[in-house]
């Protein structure tokens, strides 16, 4: 009885601190986009709300929160709030299974950073990735509009073709590691003294661009593509609705997605790896912290690499996109398949 | 001389009975009958090579009968000739939609403004106006004053007491304007459904660079049809022209391509002069000012396709990269002229003021640093994978394409056609500065880019040329003397300017296309009829035919390559 209500405290704190990091973060990164975007073109950015606009997310928050709540007519009303929640549990969910960093004991209990520890993380991962399509199919039809209908039909186009690429560009690290669990993932890695990045470089490439078309991040924000579609399924959202699609895109799920790609490929919470020799921790003096920083860094330096791309490219045609998908890059996985399961002995000895 | 000459006509004289031959200094008309026009033009075309289409309206003169006086302009590319066909009609003639498309265009509109119909035109409606309105605007029996019987909301409004007085009385302005029935049947009337959807686009929508309508038959995103429905911006500046006093219109070239302002200026001033006779009488200095003005205008206008067009295929950054150097030509242009966007700078017979201190120098400054900022931005486009994709194969125009549809500047140079008036024709300083032509080979939405940012380098060619000559003349008048004030007084406001009777097609190289004042005039201080030959409008017209079979999100790219201004087109 004791140790239940030990896990349903931890838990519930585990719940509490996700959420409110998560969507924090999420918050304060629509500033940290608007000022990196500022620089690449030259302009100072937000700089009136707080010290170098500090406080710039919570007035644009309170700004749309105040707003009219518009509704088109001859949509369909449930339907159309019904794509909001869609578009925002599961892509908060993913976070459930992101090993933030290692084990550690707290008080004599064993608490894993992370939320729950399933032994098919990757799978529930890109499970919850794919209702993304529910929220966007359902946004684009309750809303009535011819815009949104063809925004969300590029959208979900996108969504299944890049599915299958991303599915198959993953496969790489999960044969090598031999488990879906995420946390497993990172262990192995820590345990192989290798990172799978230098195993799976196509993978990881792949695996980028399926992250960009999946959050519809320039090159592959056709679904948005505000010269002809204005702002395509979004159209007909005002105020904190409409806001809520662009933090939980460009945001939150890039957000979760770099975490995937940092637990799959760069070694999770684990620092500088030189293969098969061992580690190198410059942040040593960090001490217990030193992993949870380097997961943070690794995540960052992913999601500035996706503002530097969406900030400086031109973007595809919808026509383009699908076929990089099956002409170039599926080809390509199935490739990198073949490669990982001749080596892969070689690598679980 | 840009016109043909008489000679050249004659064995036509032989197979067209009652041709008549006229050669004045500023024109060249072959007088025709209505039975024989489509031969005669036939004949011009694919004889005599005159295929480019410039531009077709008509004159009316309510007194005599038969009532209109209907000219075409055509022009021989490759020996650079101009040529008016002129014919009598009283409200009928026969269509040439099947010798030039931009006929079609044009045919339209004048069926719009004075009600001409049009035998064999496919499709006879209105350009401008909605459907339903009953008057032709341009008639000259058009009631100015308005009607009577018509109700205004909007200005009949009576805030503070009905004591306004004169013409700020809106009381007896009276007249119509389009209620929603009226849009709906425009719209119903333009384009047939074929397909699945139609995606309405625009009037107001982001991509359309002002306020077009476009209507696209959708079948998916394929479009299997497309309309554009104009004249959300017709302001009736032929008609108005028509009212004012040579310099006084000129105001009124600032607001038709707004983005060329001092372009325009320089076309309708360089018209004028031509039809006055004094183009030699213009000093040196004042021209090799209008030049240089009329170049960092064109790098302007250039400047804000690029951006746009950047920012129509995703690439934000080179917006404001684009928008930060159009900045510092816009103080240049302010700090010269004191106003930004509308100018009105030249005059007829110079300039309004003397280039300011400092001026050359600041120019000179720019011209220097630019270069660089162009290679930077060519670096991040020209090579890039994703814009050579977007960009080659798309919207692919040919030769032949060129001369059916009338198109000008940089959309016919894309196509490998070097009609480009500033050598062909070379009005002020062009004919002694040194430049060249960039010409594309596919025609290609690629091509189009490249040749419009070669043209800014060319421009920059010719800007240091005027620099250099206009150091050396700091003392120099900038405004003609007249050689005898009683018979033409030539001052900076321009009144009291009586131009003699004649009339002259005269046109200037704007950045979006040939830009044509027609003027007719029957002596005094104001014309009988102008009519302006829109770039934009024409190079449009080739924008349902590239559309079709693409898909939607080529819409931007075609239309940004086109790069058509909406008061230019609507006027």
């Amino acid at each position: 009885m004791e140790g239940f209500v030990a896990w349903l405290i931890i838990t519930l704190i585990k719940i509490l601190v996700i959420l409110a990091v998560v969507l924090g973060v999420g918050a304060y990164l629509t500033l940290l986009e608007r000022k990196v975007a500022a620089h690449i073109q030259r302009r100072p950015g937000p700089m009136v709300v707080g010290w170098h606009g500090l406080l710039q997310p919570l007035a644009d928050g309170l700004k749309l929160l105040t707003k009219e709540d518009l509704f088109p007519r001859y949509g369909n009303k449930f339907l159309y709030n019904l794509a909001l929640v869609m578009a925002l549990v599961p892509a908060t969910l993913v976070f459930a299974v992101i090993p933030f960093g290692p084990e550690f004991e707290l008080f004599g209990i064993k608490i894993k950073p992370m939320l729950t520890d399933v032994n098919i993380g990757i799978l529930l991962v890109f499970a919850l990735g794919s209702m993304a399509v529910f929220s966007i199919a359902l946004a684009g039809w309750a809303s009535n509009s011819k815009y949104a209908l063809i925004g969300s039909m590029r959208k979900a186009g996108i969504i299944v073709s890049y599915e299958v690429v991303i599915t198959f560009a993953v496969m790489g690290p999960i044969i090598l590691a031999g488990t879906l669990s995420t946390y497993d993932i990172v262990q192995k890695q820590i345990d192989q003294k290798l990172w799978y990045i230098w195993l799976q470089p196509i993978a990881f490439v792949v695996y980028m661009f399926a992250m960009l078309a999946e959050t519809g991040r320039v090159p592959f924000d056709v679904q948005e593509a505000e010269a002809e579609l204005v702002t395509g399924f979004t159209v007909e959202y005002g105020g904190m609705k409409f806001g809520l699609f662009p933090l939980v895109e460009w945001y939150i799920e890039v957000l979760s997605l770099s975490a995937i790609a940092v637990v799959l490929f760069l070694g999770g919470w684990s620092p500088i790896n030189i293969p098969f020799l061992g580690f190198l921790d410059p942040l040593f003096f960090l001490g217990p912290l030193s992993p949870f920083v380097w997961f943070i860094l690794k995540v960052s330096l992913l999601f500035l690499f996706v503002l530097w791309l969406h900030w400086t490219l031109p973007r595809y045609r919808i026509d383009q996109i699908a076929e990089t998908a099956w002409k170039v890059m599926l080809p390509l996985t199935f490739v990198n398949l073949v490669f990982t399961a001749i080596i892969a002995p070689l690598i679980w000895r | 001389m840009p016109w043909a000459k008489g000679e050249e006509f004659l064995d036509l004289k032989e197979r067209f009975k009652g041709l008549e031959i006229e050669e004045k200094a500023t024109i060249t008309i072959l007088r025709i009958d209505k039975s024989q026009l489509i031969d005669l033009l036939k004949a011009l075309k694919e004889e005599k090579g005159f295929k480019l289409f410039i531009d077709h309206s008509v004159v009316d003169f309510p007194d005599k009968k038969p009532r209109f006086e209907a000219f075409y302009i055509l022009y021989k590319v490759d020996e650079k000739k101009r040529i008016v066909v002129k014919t009598w009609t009283d409200g009928e003639l026969p269509s040439i939609e099947k010798l030039w498309f931009a006929g079609k265009w044009a045919e339209r509109e004048c069926y719009d403004m004075f009600g001409i119909r049009y035998e064999g035109h496919e499709n006879l409606v209105r350009a401008f106006m909605w459907e339903t309105y009953q008057h032709y605007p341009l008639r000259k029996d058009f009631p100015l004053e308005g009607y009577a019987t018509e109700y205004l909301p909007s200005l009949n409004e009576v805030l503070w007491g009905d004591n306004l007085q004169g013409l700020m009385n809106y009381d007896r302005m009276h007249t119509y304007v389009p209620t929603l029935e009226d849009l709906e049947i425009t719209e119903k009337k333009r384009l047939k459904k074929k397909a699945q959807i139609v995606l309405n686009w625009g009037p107001l929508h982001p991509g359309t660079h002002g306020t077009m309508w476009f209507l696209f038959d959708l079948e998916g995103e394929r479009v299997y049809q497309c309309d554009v429905i104009l004249g959300q911006l017709h302001r009736g500046v032929e008609k108005l022209a028509e009212n004012e006093m040579y310099n006084q219109f000129l105001v009124y070239t600032d607001r038709m391509d707004y983005l060329s302002a001092l372009c325009s200026n320089q076309a309708w001033v360089v018209a004028v002069e031509r039809l006055l006779g004094i183009e030699d009488l213009v000093p040196e200095k004042a021209k090799y000012i209008r030049t240089m003005m009329s170049e960092l205008q064109r790098i302007n206008s250039h400047l804000l396709w690029l951006g746009t067009y950047a920012l129509d295929l995703g690439a934000l950054t080179i917006f404001l990269y684009t928008f930060k150097e159009r900045e510092k030509l816009m103080d240049i242009i302010e700090g010269i002229t004191g106003a930004r966007l509308t100018i009105s700078y030249t005059r007829i017979g110079g300039v309004r003021m003397d280039l300011p201190e400092g001026a050359l120098e600041v120019i000179r400054a720019f011209i220097k640093r630019f270069p660089k900022e162009l290679e930077e931005w060519e670096r991040i486009l020209s090579r890039n994978r994703i814009w050579l994709r977007r960009n080659i194969g798309v919207g692919v125009i040919s030769k032949e394409d060129v001369y059916f549809y009338g198109l000008t500047g940089p959309v016919a140079r894309g196509s490998g056609v070097p009609y480009d008036l500033r050598k062909f024709e070379p009005y002020d300083a062009y004919g002694w500065v040194e430049f060249d032509i960039p010409v594309g080979e596919n025609g290609d939405v690629y091509d189009r880019y490249l040749v419009r940012l070669e043209e800014m380098r060319q421009s920059l060619r010719i800007i240091e040329q005027c620099l250099n000559a206009l150091e050396k003349m700091k003392k120099a008048p900038f405004f003609a003397e007249s050689p005898d004030p009683k018979k033409l007084k030539l001052s900076l406001d321009g009144i009291g300017l009586k131009v003699p009777e004649g009339e002259i097609y005269s046109s200037g190289e704007n950045p979006r296309g040939e830009l044509g004042f027609y003027i007719y005039s029957k002596g005094g201080i104001k014309p009988y009829r102008v009519k302006i030959r829109p770039g934009s409008m024409y190079n449009l017209c080739i924008y349902p035919k590239l559309m079709k079979d693409r898909v939607i999100a080529d819409a931007v790219t075609v239309l940004a390559s086109l790069d058509p201004v909406v008061g230019e087109i609507d006027r």
